[in-house]
């Protein structure tokens, strides 16, 4: 019990550090801190439309964040959650709007379409770094700035909405993701996500899968002893992560913008993956930390018309945070680890 | 003769324990001096001691008749000492004289001048008599031409006393051979050569004097020509160990591990295990002795799926599981107790409980329908703790938080409590206390009289006559011999441990 | 034939040059944390604020080179603090890296707002870039001339210094070290060479050169700064560190493929191929690199394998020959 008391704190004090750092940096671009702070509070939490709003914005980096902690708990870095995200986005509105099929069922093959993108969007990085130990961190990443450049040439290229911008054809009703409440877009996907977040938390800690995957992320050489199949349940951690991330995109799809368009969901992927990585991959812990990240983008809005600091602000007070714990924060894995004998990184 | 090292008194301890009890030392120059004795007898320690890298409690270092203060290799250096270690610091992608020359390079005009370094090299190798081409890069060399670069890494920093700790452990009889020449050459020219090593065959064969140490401390040093084999034996082992062999009834069953012809390679892709053949049968504890290093871990590892074979079948109640993987193998009723539990025994961070659900978390009633049963995790684990008496706070309490020999009861209570009909155990007391011990080996005995075939690997002999039914001797990857348990021979299972067949009992090497 | 001859001349090589100055800078960079045993996912990051500080320095003093300073000073802070963080509190590299490469894509665009109220790109504001440079006689070598002359001066600062570094490591202590630090370092612990102090070393080596690839970003191969305009070169320089194993000689060659791709993707768009394909290709081409190194890096273990057991098995013969091969090849 103290040694997670002592870690929670010790998070807590770099949060307040970063925030002082972040305080700083908003001195040097001439604002005054507290005015930031209060602008953000009131932009997230000032009405229940605000509040509805930071939920919105959670509800992506919740999901995203989901995706990564499934990585992460694995001993893997999927970084390539707004890869994903991009291509689940994309493929479930071209099924919402391409057919034209019963609600429920709509929805359903939306959605399906959606995961079934994110895990061919992640499966060749997944097969090359569980058959050879291709370093999954930069196929990853490299992966996100083809989905996104591929994603936007189809959209432009062969399904743009004819007399519109760069986007697509809106989906079909009967694929909307319903919303919650009448003032706000906020929509299942919320509740997607909440459920995601339990559900792999219970996976992580109540099933013999879970188990498995925890202790290949904590010790491989212990679950390479107890049995386990390291190769395989590599490739299939990775492929499940995608899953979620593609998930990620079409719930945003069908929820909240019922269409897709260049720069579709602008940097949730990164934001999921350190919402994980702050939450030292705990599914539950990420539920909070993405409400952190989606009051501060939902927060950012605000902070535009209200003073003159950019909303990128936020951003940096995002990364100060991640700097600020991560020393402490023990995601199992140095990239050093893949390799093979005392050599140094290499794959 | 002049005394080129005299150590005075020397006590080094690390916490309670004495590695090093009062030893007096006087190496002779221009002679080879072996140091010998069992693992653990102190004899690393106390060169580590001489090199500068430990710093002794108590006592004296007296080089070339001057008392000195080495307060670290360096120091250690600039006396004239050199220390090849067993493990060799040597860096693969460069050249042999850019390792010769690493941290000493020789520079011109700020650059390294390799011609020169090659050139020094080249000198050195001709003037004692080690081959070497210095362009080679030592990542493709032997392990026998990485061992001959080490020494000239010690002879180019102008050592004249020369410490060799194992230096055979990872020599081939030939290579053996051909060091024990270039020694000979360098005590030709003056130069004092430490040689520890515990292969009695190789210190007859080499050197001028011996010591032996025993528990940390020095019982003898004399020339060698006085010594017989079985006289260093007595010297290493002392007295008898008290054989209190653990009581026990003879009921071995039928046969339930066959291993035949077993090859395979060690981490370095050498032969590690060279044609080993032999059974156990339900109801008995087969020994493996053997120095460190000889292919007893690479064996365990083979046996539980966690290394490949190269040759040979392994076949566990008549069927063959050669190949299998490490979920198989356990399938078919293998437990295992590695020997480096803290790497793969256990999750350190991780419950005991958590621990204990390792490879049995997909079998009822473990789990059901894919859910782990929390209820019976936690009443075995309590059962567990219990019946195994690990010292712990509770069945949340993780395992880093426990002792050694605590963290080794996870394991034995984990591997013990499969219906597995074969048990690897490796090294099952090492680093544990005595007390813990002494319940380890209780739980050993019971499982043996329950009936399990069990191969009980340790590098302390007198373990292995406390418990095993018959002993194998290991030595460079094959089986030297075999030795009942209860008719143990201290001299013949040293001889058999130094990969010598002593020709008087060469009958007793059975069919193995 | 047309078209090939429309895709594949001078201007093409010339154009190759220009797109690999700025990753092959980066990529050099990288080179010294990877020999050093460093994984840096940050040079992204790093790249991004040279680029910024550059254009910023530019501005304030009118000169173009203390721009260049200003972007490799900010680099070197950014290099600075991954080093604290992963050296000496030993952090996760992937974590640090990841955080450094959005701070700095935060702060880059958060300062252009407050200082230029503008977000998208800088450009004008009395920014000048570095002169190209003629090198004098060039008429005299023909369609060589065209390819050796009119770069800015960090284009040829970028291949000069892959000579340089291999002389590095090959010829200097530093350089030896570092390498053995990356490789062994218990190797390196044994002779006293401080392991702390070697990667920071390479850590701001490394922020060194990922300073002037940012600065020739903005100021030799555009002039201006664009919100992200490293897009990627830093990771790309990553997977290329991957399959090169940080070698110069090999890191120069993957970044002329990626140039050549950069380049030859350039000219694809003038044949009517969607741009947004045509910007994808580079990074395919990484991709495909990191996939295709990585699957035959597969075999060559097996070969070192038979190889080494061959050596082994053969102990008996390798140690007496070689003795009788060198005495009878003594005069």
């Amino acid at each position: 019990m103290s040694d997670r008391f002592d870690s929670l704190f010790g998070q807590a004090l770099a949060i307040l550090f970063a925030l002082g750092l972040g305080a700083l940096v908003i001195l040097t671009v001439d604002e005054s801190p507290v005015r930031v702070f209060v602008t953000l509070l009131n932009g997230a939490f000032g009405s229940p439309e605000r509040i509805a709003g930071t939920l919105l914005q959670t509800t992506p980096i919740l999901i995203c964040g989901i995706a990564a902690c499934i990585s992460f708990r694995g001993g893997l870095f999927n970084i390539g959650i707004e890869g994903q995200l991009f291509m689940g986005g994309f493929w479930a509105t071209w099924v919402g709007f391409s057919f034209n099929l019963p609600p429920a069922l709509h929805l359903l093959l939306a959605m399906a379409a959606a995961v079934i993108a994110g895990m061919a969007w992640i499966a060749i990085p997944a097969f090359f770094r569980a058959r050879y130990k291709t370093n999954e961190v930069v196929s990853t990443i490299l992966a996100n700035y083809v989905a996104i450049l591929f994603t936007s040439y189809l959209t432009i290229n062969w399904f743009k909405r004819s007399g519109g911008q760069s986007e697509t054809p809106p989906i079909f009703e009967s694929a909307y993701l319903p919303e919650l409440f009448s003032f706000s877009r906020l929509n299942w996907g919320l509740i997607i996500g909440l459920v995601l977040a339990i559900g792999v938390y219970l996976f992580f800690t109540r099933t013999a899968r879970g188990y498995a995957v925890s202790e290949m992320g904590a010790n491989p050489k212990f679950a390479e002893y107890g049995g386990i199949d390291i190769k395989k349940q590599t490739f299939l951690v990775l492929i499940a992560s995608g899953a979620v991330g593609g998930l990620a995109g079409g719930v945003e799809a069908l929820g909240v913008h019922h269409r897709f368009m260049e720069g579709f969901a602008p940097g949730f992927g990164f934001d999921g993956v350190i919402a994980a990585l702050l939450a030292n991959g705990n599914p539950i812990g990420t539920i909070f930390t993405a409400l952190f990240f989606g009051a501060l983008r939902s927060g950012s809005l605000l902070l535009e018309v209200d003073t003159t600091a950019s909303r990128e602000i936020i951003t940096v007070i995002q990364a100060l945070i991640i700097l600020a714990v991560s020393a402490q924060i023990t995601i199992r894995r140095k990239a050093s680890d893949s390799t093979a004998g005392e050599r140094r990184w290499k794959f | 003769m002049p005394l080129a090292i005299e150590l005075k008194s020397i006590t080094k301890r690390f916490g309670a324990f004495v590695a090093n009890e009062d030893v007096n030392l006087a190496v002779e120059s221009g002679k080879i001096h072996a140091i010998i004795g069992e693992n653990g007898a102190g004899k690393t320690t106390l060169m580590n001691v001489l090199f500068g890298l430990l710093q002794p409690d108590e006592g004296e270092i007296w080089i070339d008749g001057e008392k000195k203060n080495l307060p670290n290799p360096a120091a250690a250096i600039a006396a004239g000492i050199g220390m090849v270690h067993q493990h060799f610091k040597l860096v693969p992608s460069l050249t042999v004289a850019e390792n010769v020359f690493l941290g000493m390079e020789i520079r011109k005009g700020g650059l390294i001048d390799h011609a020169a370094q090659i050139r020094r090299t080249a000198e050195l190798s001709r003037q004692f008599g080690l081959q070497v081409d210095p362009t080679e890069r030592v990542g493709l060399l032997s392990v026998g031409i990485e061992q001959r670069i080490e020494i000239l890494k010690v002879l180019a920093r102008g050592a004249r006393i020369i410490i060799l700790d194992e230096p055979t452990a990872v020599l081939t009889p030939q290579e053996s051979r051909e060091l024990f020449q270039t020694l000979r050459g360098f005590v030709a020219q003056g130069m004092t050569v430490i040689f520890i090593s515990h292969h009695l065959e190789e210190v007859m064969e080499v050197s001028d004097n011996v010591s032996v140490l025993r528990l940390g401390k020095n019982v003898a040093t004399r020339p060698t020509a006085e010594l017989t084999k079985s006289d260093l034996v007595q010297l290493m082992v002392g007295r008898l160990v008290s054989f209190d062999r653990l009581p026990r009834v003879a009921s071995v069953g039928k046969t339930v591990l066959e291993v035949e012809d077993l090859w395979a390679r060690d981490d370095r892709r050498l032969p590690a295990l060279r044609g080993v053949s032999f059974g156990v049968r339900a109801g008995e504890i087969v020994g493996i002795a053997g120095v460190a290093g000889n292919g007893q871990t690479e064996l365990a590892e083979v046996l539980s799926g966690l290394r490949p074979s190269s040759h040979g079948s392994i076949q566990l109640n008549g069927r063959t599981i050669t190949g299998a993987s490490a979920r198989e193998i356990r399938a078919a009723g293998v437990g295992h107790v590695p020997g480096d539990r803290l790497v793969r025994g256990v999750d350190r961070n991780a419950s005991i409980s958590m621990n204990l659900l390792m490879g049995r978390q997909d079998q009822s009633p473990w789990s059901k329908h894919g859910i782990i049963n929390r209820a019976y995790l936690l009443e075995q684990t309590q059962a567990l703790i219990k019946r195994f008496d690990i010292r712990a706070r509770g069945p949340e309490s993780t395992a880093k938080s426990l002792s050694g020999g605590n963290i080794q009861k996870i394991v034995l209570a984990r591997e013990f409590t499969g219906d597995a009909d074969c048990l690897l155990i490796d090294q099952p007391t090492r680093g544990v206390d005595i007390g813990a011990q002494e319940s380890i080996h209780g739980e050993i005995m019971r499982q043996r009289d329950a009936g399990k075939a069990i191969l009980l690997i340790s590098v302390q002999l007198d373990e292995l006559i406390r418990l095993a039914d018959r002993i194998l001797v290991m030595f460079g990857g094959t089986i030297m011999g075999e030795i009942p348990g209860d008719r143990v021979d201290e001299e013949e299972i040293g001889m058999l441990m130094a990969g010598v067949v002593p020709e008087a009992h060469s009958n007793t090497v059975g069919a193995a | 034939m047309e078209v090939l001859e429309r895709l594949l001349n001078i201007s093409l090589v010339v154009a190759t040059i220009r797109t690999t100055a700025p990753i092959l800078l980066v990529a050099l960079g990288g080179s010294f944390t990877t020999k050093a045993g460093i994984f840096n996912i940050g040079l992204e990051g790093q790249m991004l604020v040279g680029a910024f500080f550059a254009v910023i320095g530019t501005i304030a003093t009118g000169s173009p080179w203390l721009g260049v300073l200003c972007g490799v000073a900010a680099a070197l802070t950014l290099a600075l603090i991954f080093a604290l963080l992963v050296v000496s509190f030993k952090a996760n590299e992937v974590v640090v890296g990841l955080a450094l490469n959005i701070l700095a894509g935060g702060l880059t665009v958060s300062l252009m707002k407050a200082i230029f109220g503008t977000r998208g790109s800088i450009f004008g504001h009395g920014l000048v870039g570095l002169p190209a440079l003629r090198l004098p006689n060039v008429k005299d070598f023909g369609w060589f001339g065209q390819i050796i002359s009119g770069y800015t001066p960090l284009v040829y600062a970028a291949f000069l210094f892959v000579p340089v570094l291999i002389l590095f490591y090959n010829r200097t202590r530093l350089g030896l070290y570092i390498r053995v630090v990356g490789e062994k370092p218990e190797a390196a612990e044994a002779l006293g060479i401080s392991i702390t102090r070697i990667r920071y070393v390479s850590s701001l080596l490394c922020g060194l050169l990922a300073g002037l690839a940012g600065a020739h970003l903005a100021l030799g191969y555009t002039t201006m700064f664009t919100e992200n305009m490293s897009s990627g070169r830093g990771f790309m320089a990553v997977a290329i560190l991957i399959f090169s194993n940080g070698d110069p000689l090999k890191i120069l060659l993957g970044c002329l493929l990626f140039g050549f791709s950069d380049a030859l993707s350039l000219r694809l768009q003038t044949l009517g191929i969607s741009s947004y394909l045509v910007l994808a290709v580079p990074y395919l081409v990484a991709l495909i690199a990191l996939f295709a190194l990585s699957y035959r890096s597969r075999p060559r273990v097996i070969q070192e394998t038979l190889a080494s057991m061959g050596r082994a098995l053969s102990v008996k013969s390798n140690t007496i020959q070689p003795a009788a091969a060198t005495d009878a090849s003594k005069p």
